[in-house]
């Protein structure tokens, strides 16, 4: 007995001196610049690059911070937004989350732009509470002729919406979520007969999807981007105002853009924003759920690689490792925004004559006041009725 | 200590139920403490209450058959539109060349002019006329503004795109309007 065991331990010493000097950093997760296997090469940030993005934007101004919501999705069935809920049986509702980020001159910056297809929000869908952005931002004491940029965390419609309300915002997108698109829309059908396509995925008439069974029209390639929003797109390339971004993108000392690719969509990105409580990180879609994020599930799966919708969460952890940490993760469908157990949209109240859409004050840079009325105007969802704007089409 | 074979054999049988037990007991601490300390589900009933939606009226077999045979025509129109569009935002960001944009533009032009003529021959019922002529109105904007992005293959002068855009803007604002009524399912939630 004590003979095995005296092998075993020596064993185990030799095991570990010959590994010590073996190379394993593959299997290092961090600090290194080693990019692990199943990290996308095109999109790859080390933990140590992250950091010192970190470190350069505590260097640079401090800015003020809120969300809007553009409009909210009701009584989704909890499993079709996070797959690991399906078990529960229950709807949520879900915001359309717009980040607002200013800086200390005054400038806006948008993190998306929320939507404006009124007929199909309104009545062909279950959603309340749109109004419009400009509105929205004067209703938070915002100017929105301010607004110099946006950045785009994808192309999909209801997140890209409402560009041409700002023809003078300079708009940030990735070139990989374009290149998304235009993929898809020659995916070939030869080797399938035309059993998955990228367009006409339903049946004319009964709205059925055609193709796999059960299969949504959200889980095609093309699928979220109507041809008016990427009209959009060409509109601000034409006039000189988009900046197609290739990865890693730092607009000012402060805010960089950092890639999300297949986190949600092909193109997916992130803005690292540098504010009081450290780095707040923006993640549209990528981060459609907050709670996700802190318990590593992942959520609203489209055009998603599920390992790099992860490894986008990690992104955030590193840039806000040192203050908040996951708590600083920005989420455009969080179910629980505007409560207290989202601690960052904790500080909410709903807009005045803002259709029952809400916004939160996310944290005010030095010297700046709040924009929450005192005290907040809160109205419980469940008591506020959400009116139809005028628009055109009636079924 | 030492311990005779029958000994030994209990021995370890007991440490391995040992084992077994001390990984059972972590699990199940693993698993209360992720319950307890996961999100409970949002309470039904925090529900805003949305305008009420209207519902889609039948639609009468003539307007089933206009809308099933605009759906392949509506396809056609999108795909070539968006990838007209997308070709214009590479070549502006030098990831296609001019001959590449001209094809996809040429293409386009053939899809918009077949497009008017199948809806020509299209007989829409009396209740869809006029969502007809708009949707005719909108593939002849794309036409007309592919023939002036056209234009730039003959004198080279690249604000031929500048030009052309507003048509291209006007008219698919036109088909996601009719889209919208007559394939209300087309584009869902993202």
């Amino acid at each position: 007995m004590v003979r095995t065991l005296m092998r075993v331990t020596m064993l185990s010493v030799f095991l570990f001196v010959v590994g010590g000097l073996g190379s394993v950093d593959v299997l290092q997760a961090k600090p290194n610049n080693k990019r692990p296997p199943q990290v996308l090469p095109s999109g790859f940030e080390s933990s140590d690059s992250l950091l010192r993005d970190v470190n350069r934007a505590e260097r640079g101004p401090l800015h003020s911070a809120w969300i809007v919501e553009s409009s909210r999705f009701v009584n989704v069935p909890f499993g079709s937004f996070q797959p690991d809920k399906a078990g529960l049986n229950t709807t949520v509702d879900l915001p359309v989350n717009i980040g607002i980020i200013e800086d200390p001159q005054g400038n806006l910056t948008l993190f998306d732009s929320g939507w404006k297809q009124l007929a199909y929000i309104f009545d062909w869908n279950t959603s309340c509470c749109w109004k419009g952005i400009r509105d929205q931002l004067t209703a938070i004491g915002l100017d929105p002729e301010k607004v110099v940029r946006i950045v785009l965390g994808h192309g999909h419609w209801d997140h890209a919406g409402q560009l041409s309300e700002f023809p003078n915002a300079d708009v940030y997108i990735q070139k990989e979520e374009l290149k998304q698109i235009d993929f898809f829309l020659n995916y070939p059908v030869d080797f399938n007969s035309g059993h998955i396509r990228a367009v006409n995925t339903v049946d004319p008439i009964t709205g059925a999807q055609v193709g796999p069974p059960q299969q949504a029209c959200a889980r095609t390639p093309v699928c979220g981007y109507p041809p008016q929003t990427v009209q959009e797109i060409l509109g601000k390339v034409l006039g000189g105002k988009a900046i197609i971004v290739d990865g890693r993108h730092e607009i000012n000392r402060g805010l960089v853009i950092h890639p999300a690719f297949r986190g949600h969509t092909y193109g997916s990105q992130l803005l690292q924003v540098n504010t009081p409580r450290g780095q707040l990180v923006f993640g549209s879609d990528t981060y459609s759920s907050w709670t996700g994020i802190r318990d590593w599930l992942v959520a609203n799966i489209q055009q998603t690689d599920t390992v790099q919708q992860f490894l986008a969460y990690e992104k955030c952890y590193v840039l806000a490792s040192r203050q908040n940490s996951f708590n600083n993760c920005v989420s455009a469908h969080e179910p629980i925004s505007y409560t207290a157990d989202y601690p960052l949209t904790s500080n909410w109240w709903t807009i005045p004559d803002g259709n029952c859409s809400r916004a939160a004050e996310l944290i005010l840079g030095p010297g700046k006041t709040t924009h929450v009325p005192s005290p907040p105007p809160r109205t419980p969802p469940a008591s506020c009725v959400s009116t139809v704007p005028p628009h055109d089409i009636k079924p | 200590m030492w311990l005779s074979r029958d000994r030994l054999r209990v021995t370890r049988s007991t440490l391995l139920l040992a084992v077994v037990a001390i990984i059972v007991v972590s699990v199940m601490t693993f698993a209360v403490s992720r319950a307890v300390t996961t999100t409970p589900p949002p309470a039904i009933g925090t529900t805003a209450r949305p305008a009420p939606r209207p519902t889609r009226p039948a639609l009468t077999p003539a307007e089933e058959t206009y809308v099933r045979a605009m759906w392949p025509i509506h396809g056609d129109v999108e795909r070539s539109l968006m990838r007209a569009s997308l070709g214009q935002i590479f070549y502006k960001t030098d990831d296609i060349t001019r001959d590449e944009l001209k094809a996809r533009m040429e293409q386009a032009l053939v899809t918009y002019r077949d497009a008017e003529t199948r809806m020509r021959a299209l007989q829409p019922p009396e209740s869809l006329r006029r969502d007809h002529e708009q949707y005719l109105a909108a593939v002849r904007l794309f036409r007309e503004s592919a023939v002036e992005a056209n234009k730039m293959f003959t004198d080279g002068r690249e604000d031929h795109l500048l030009a052309a855009y507003p048509k291209s803007q006007e008219g698919s604002d036109k088909i996601r309007e009719v889209g919208g009524k007559f394939w209300p399912n087309e584009f869902p939630p993202n």
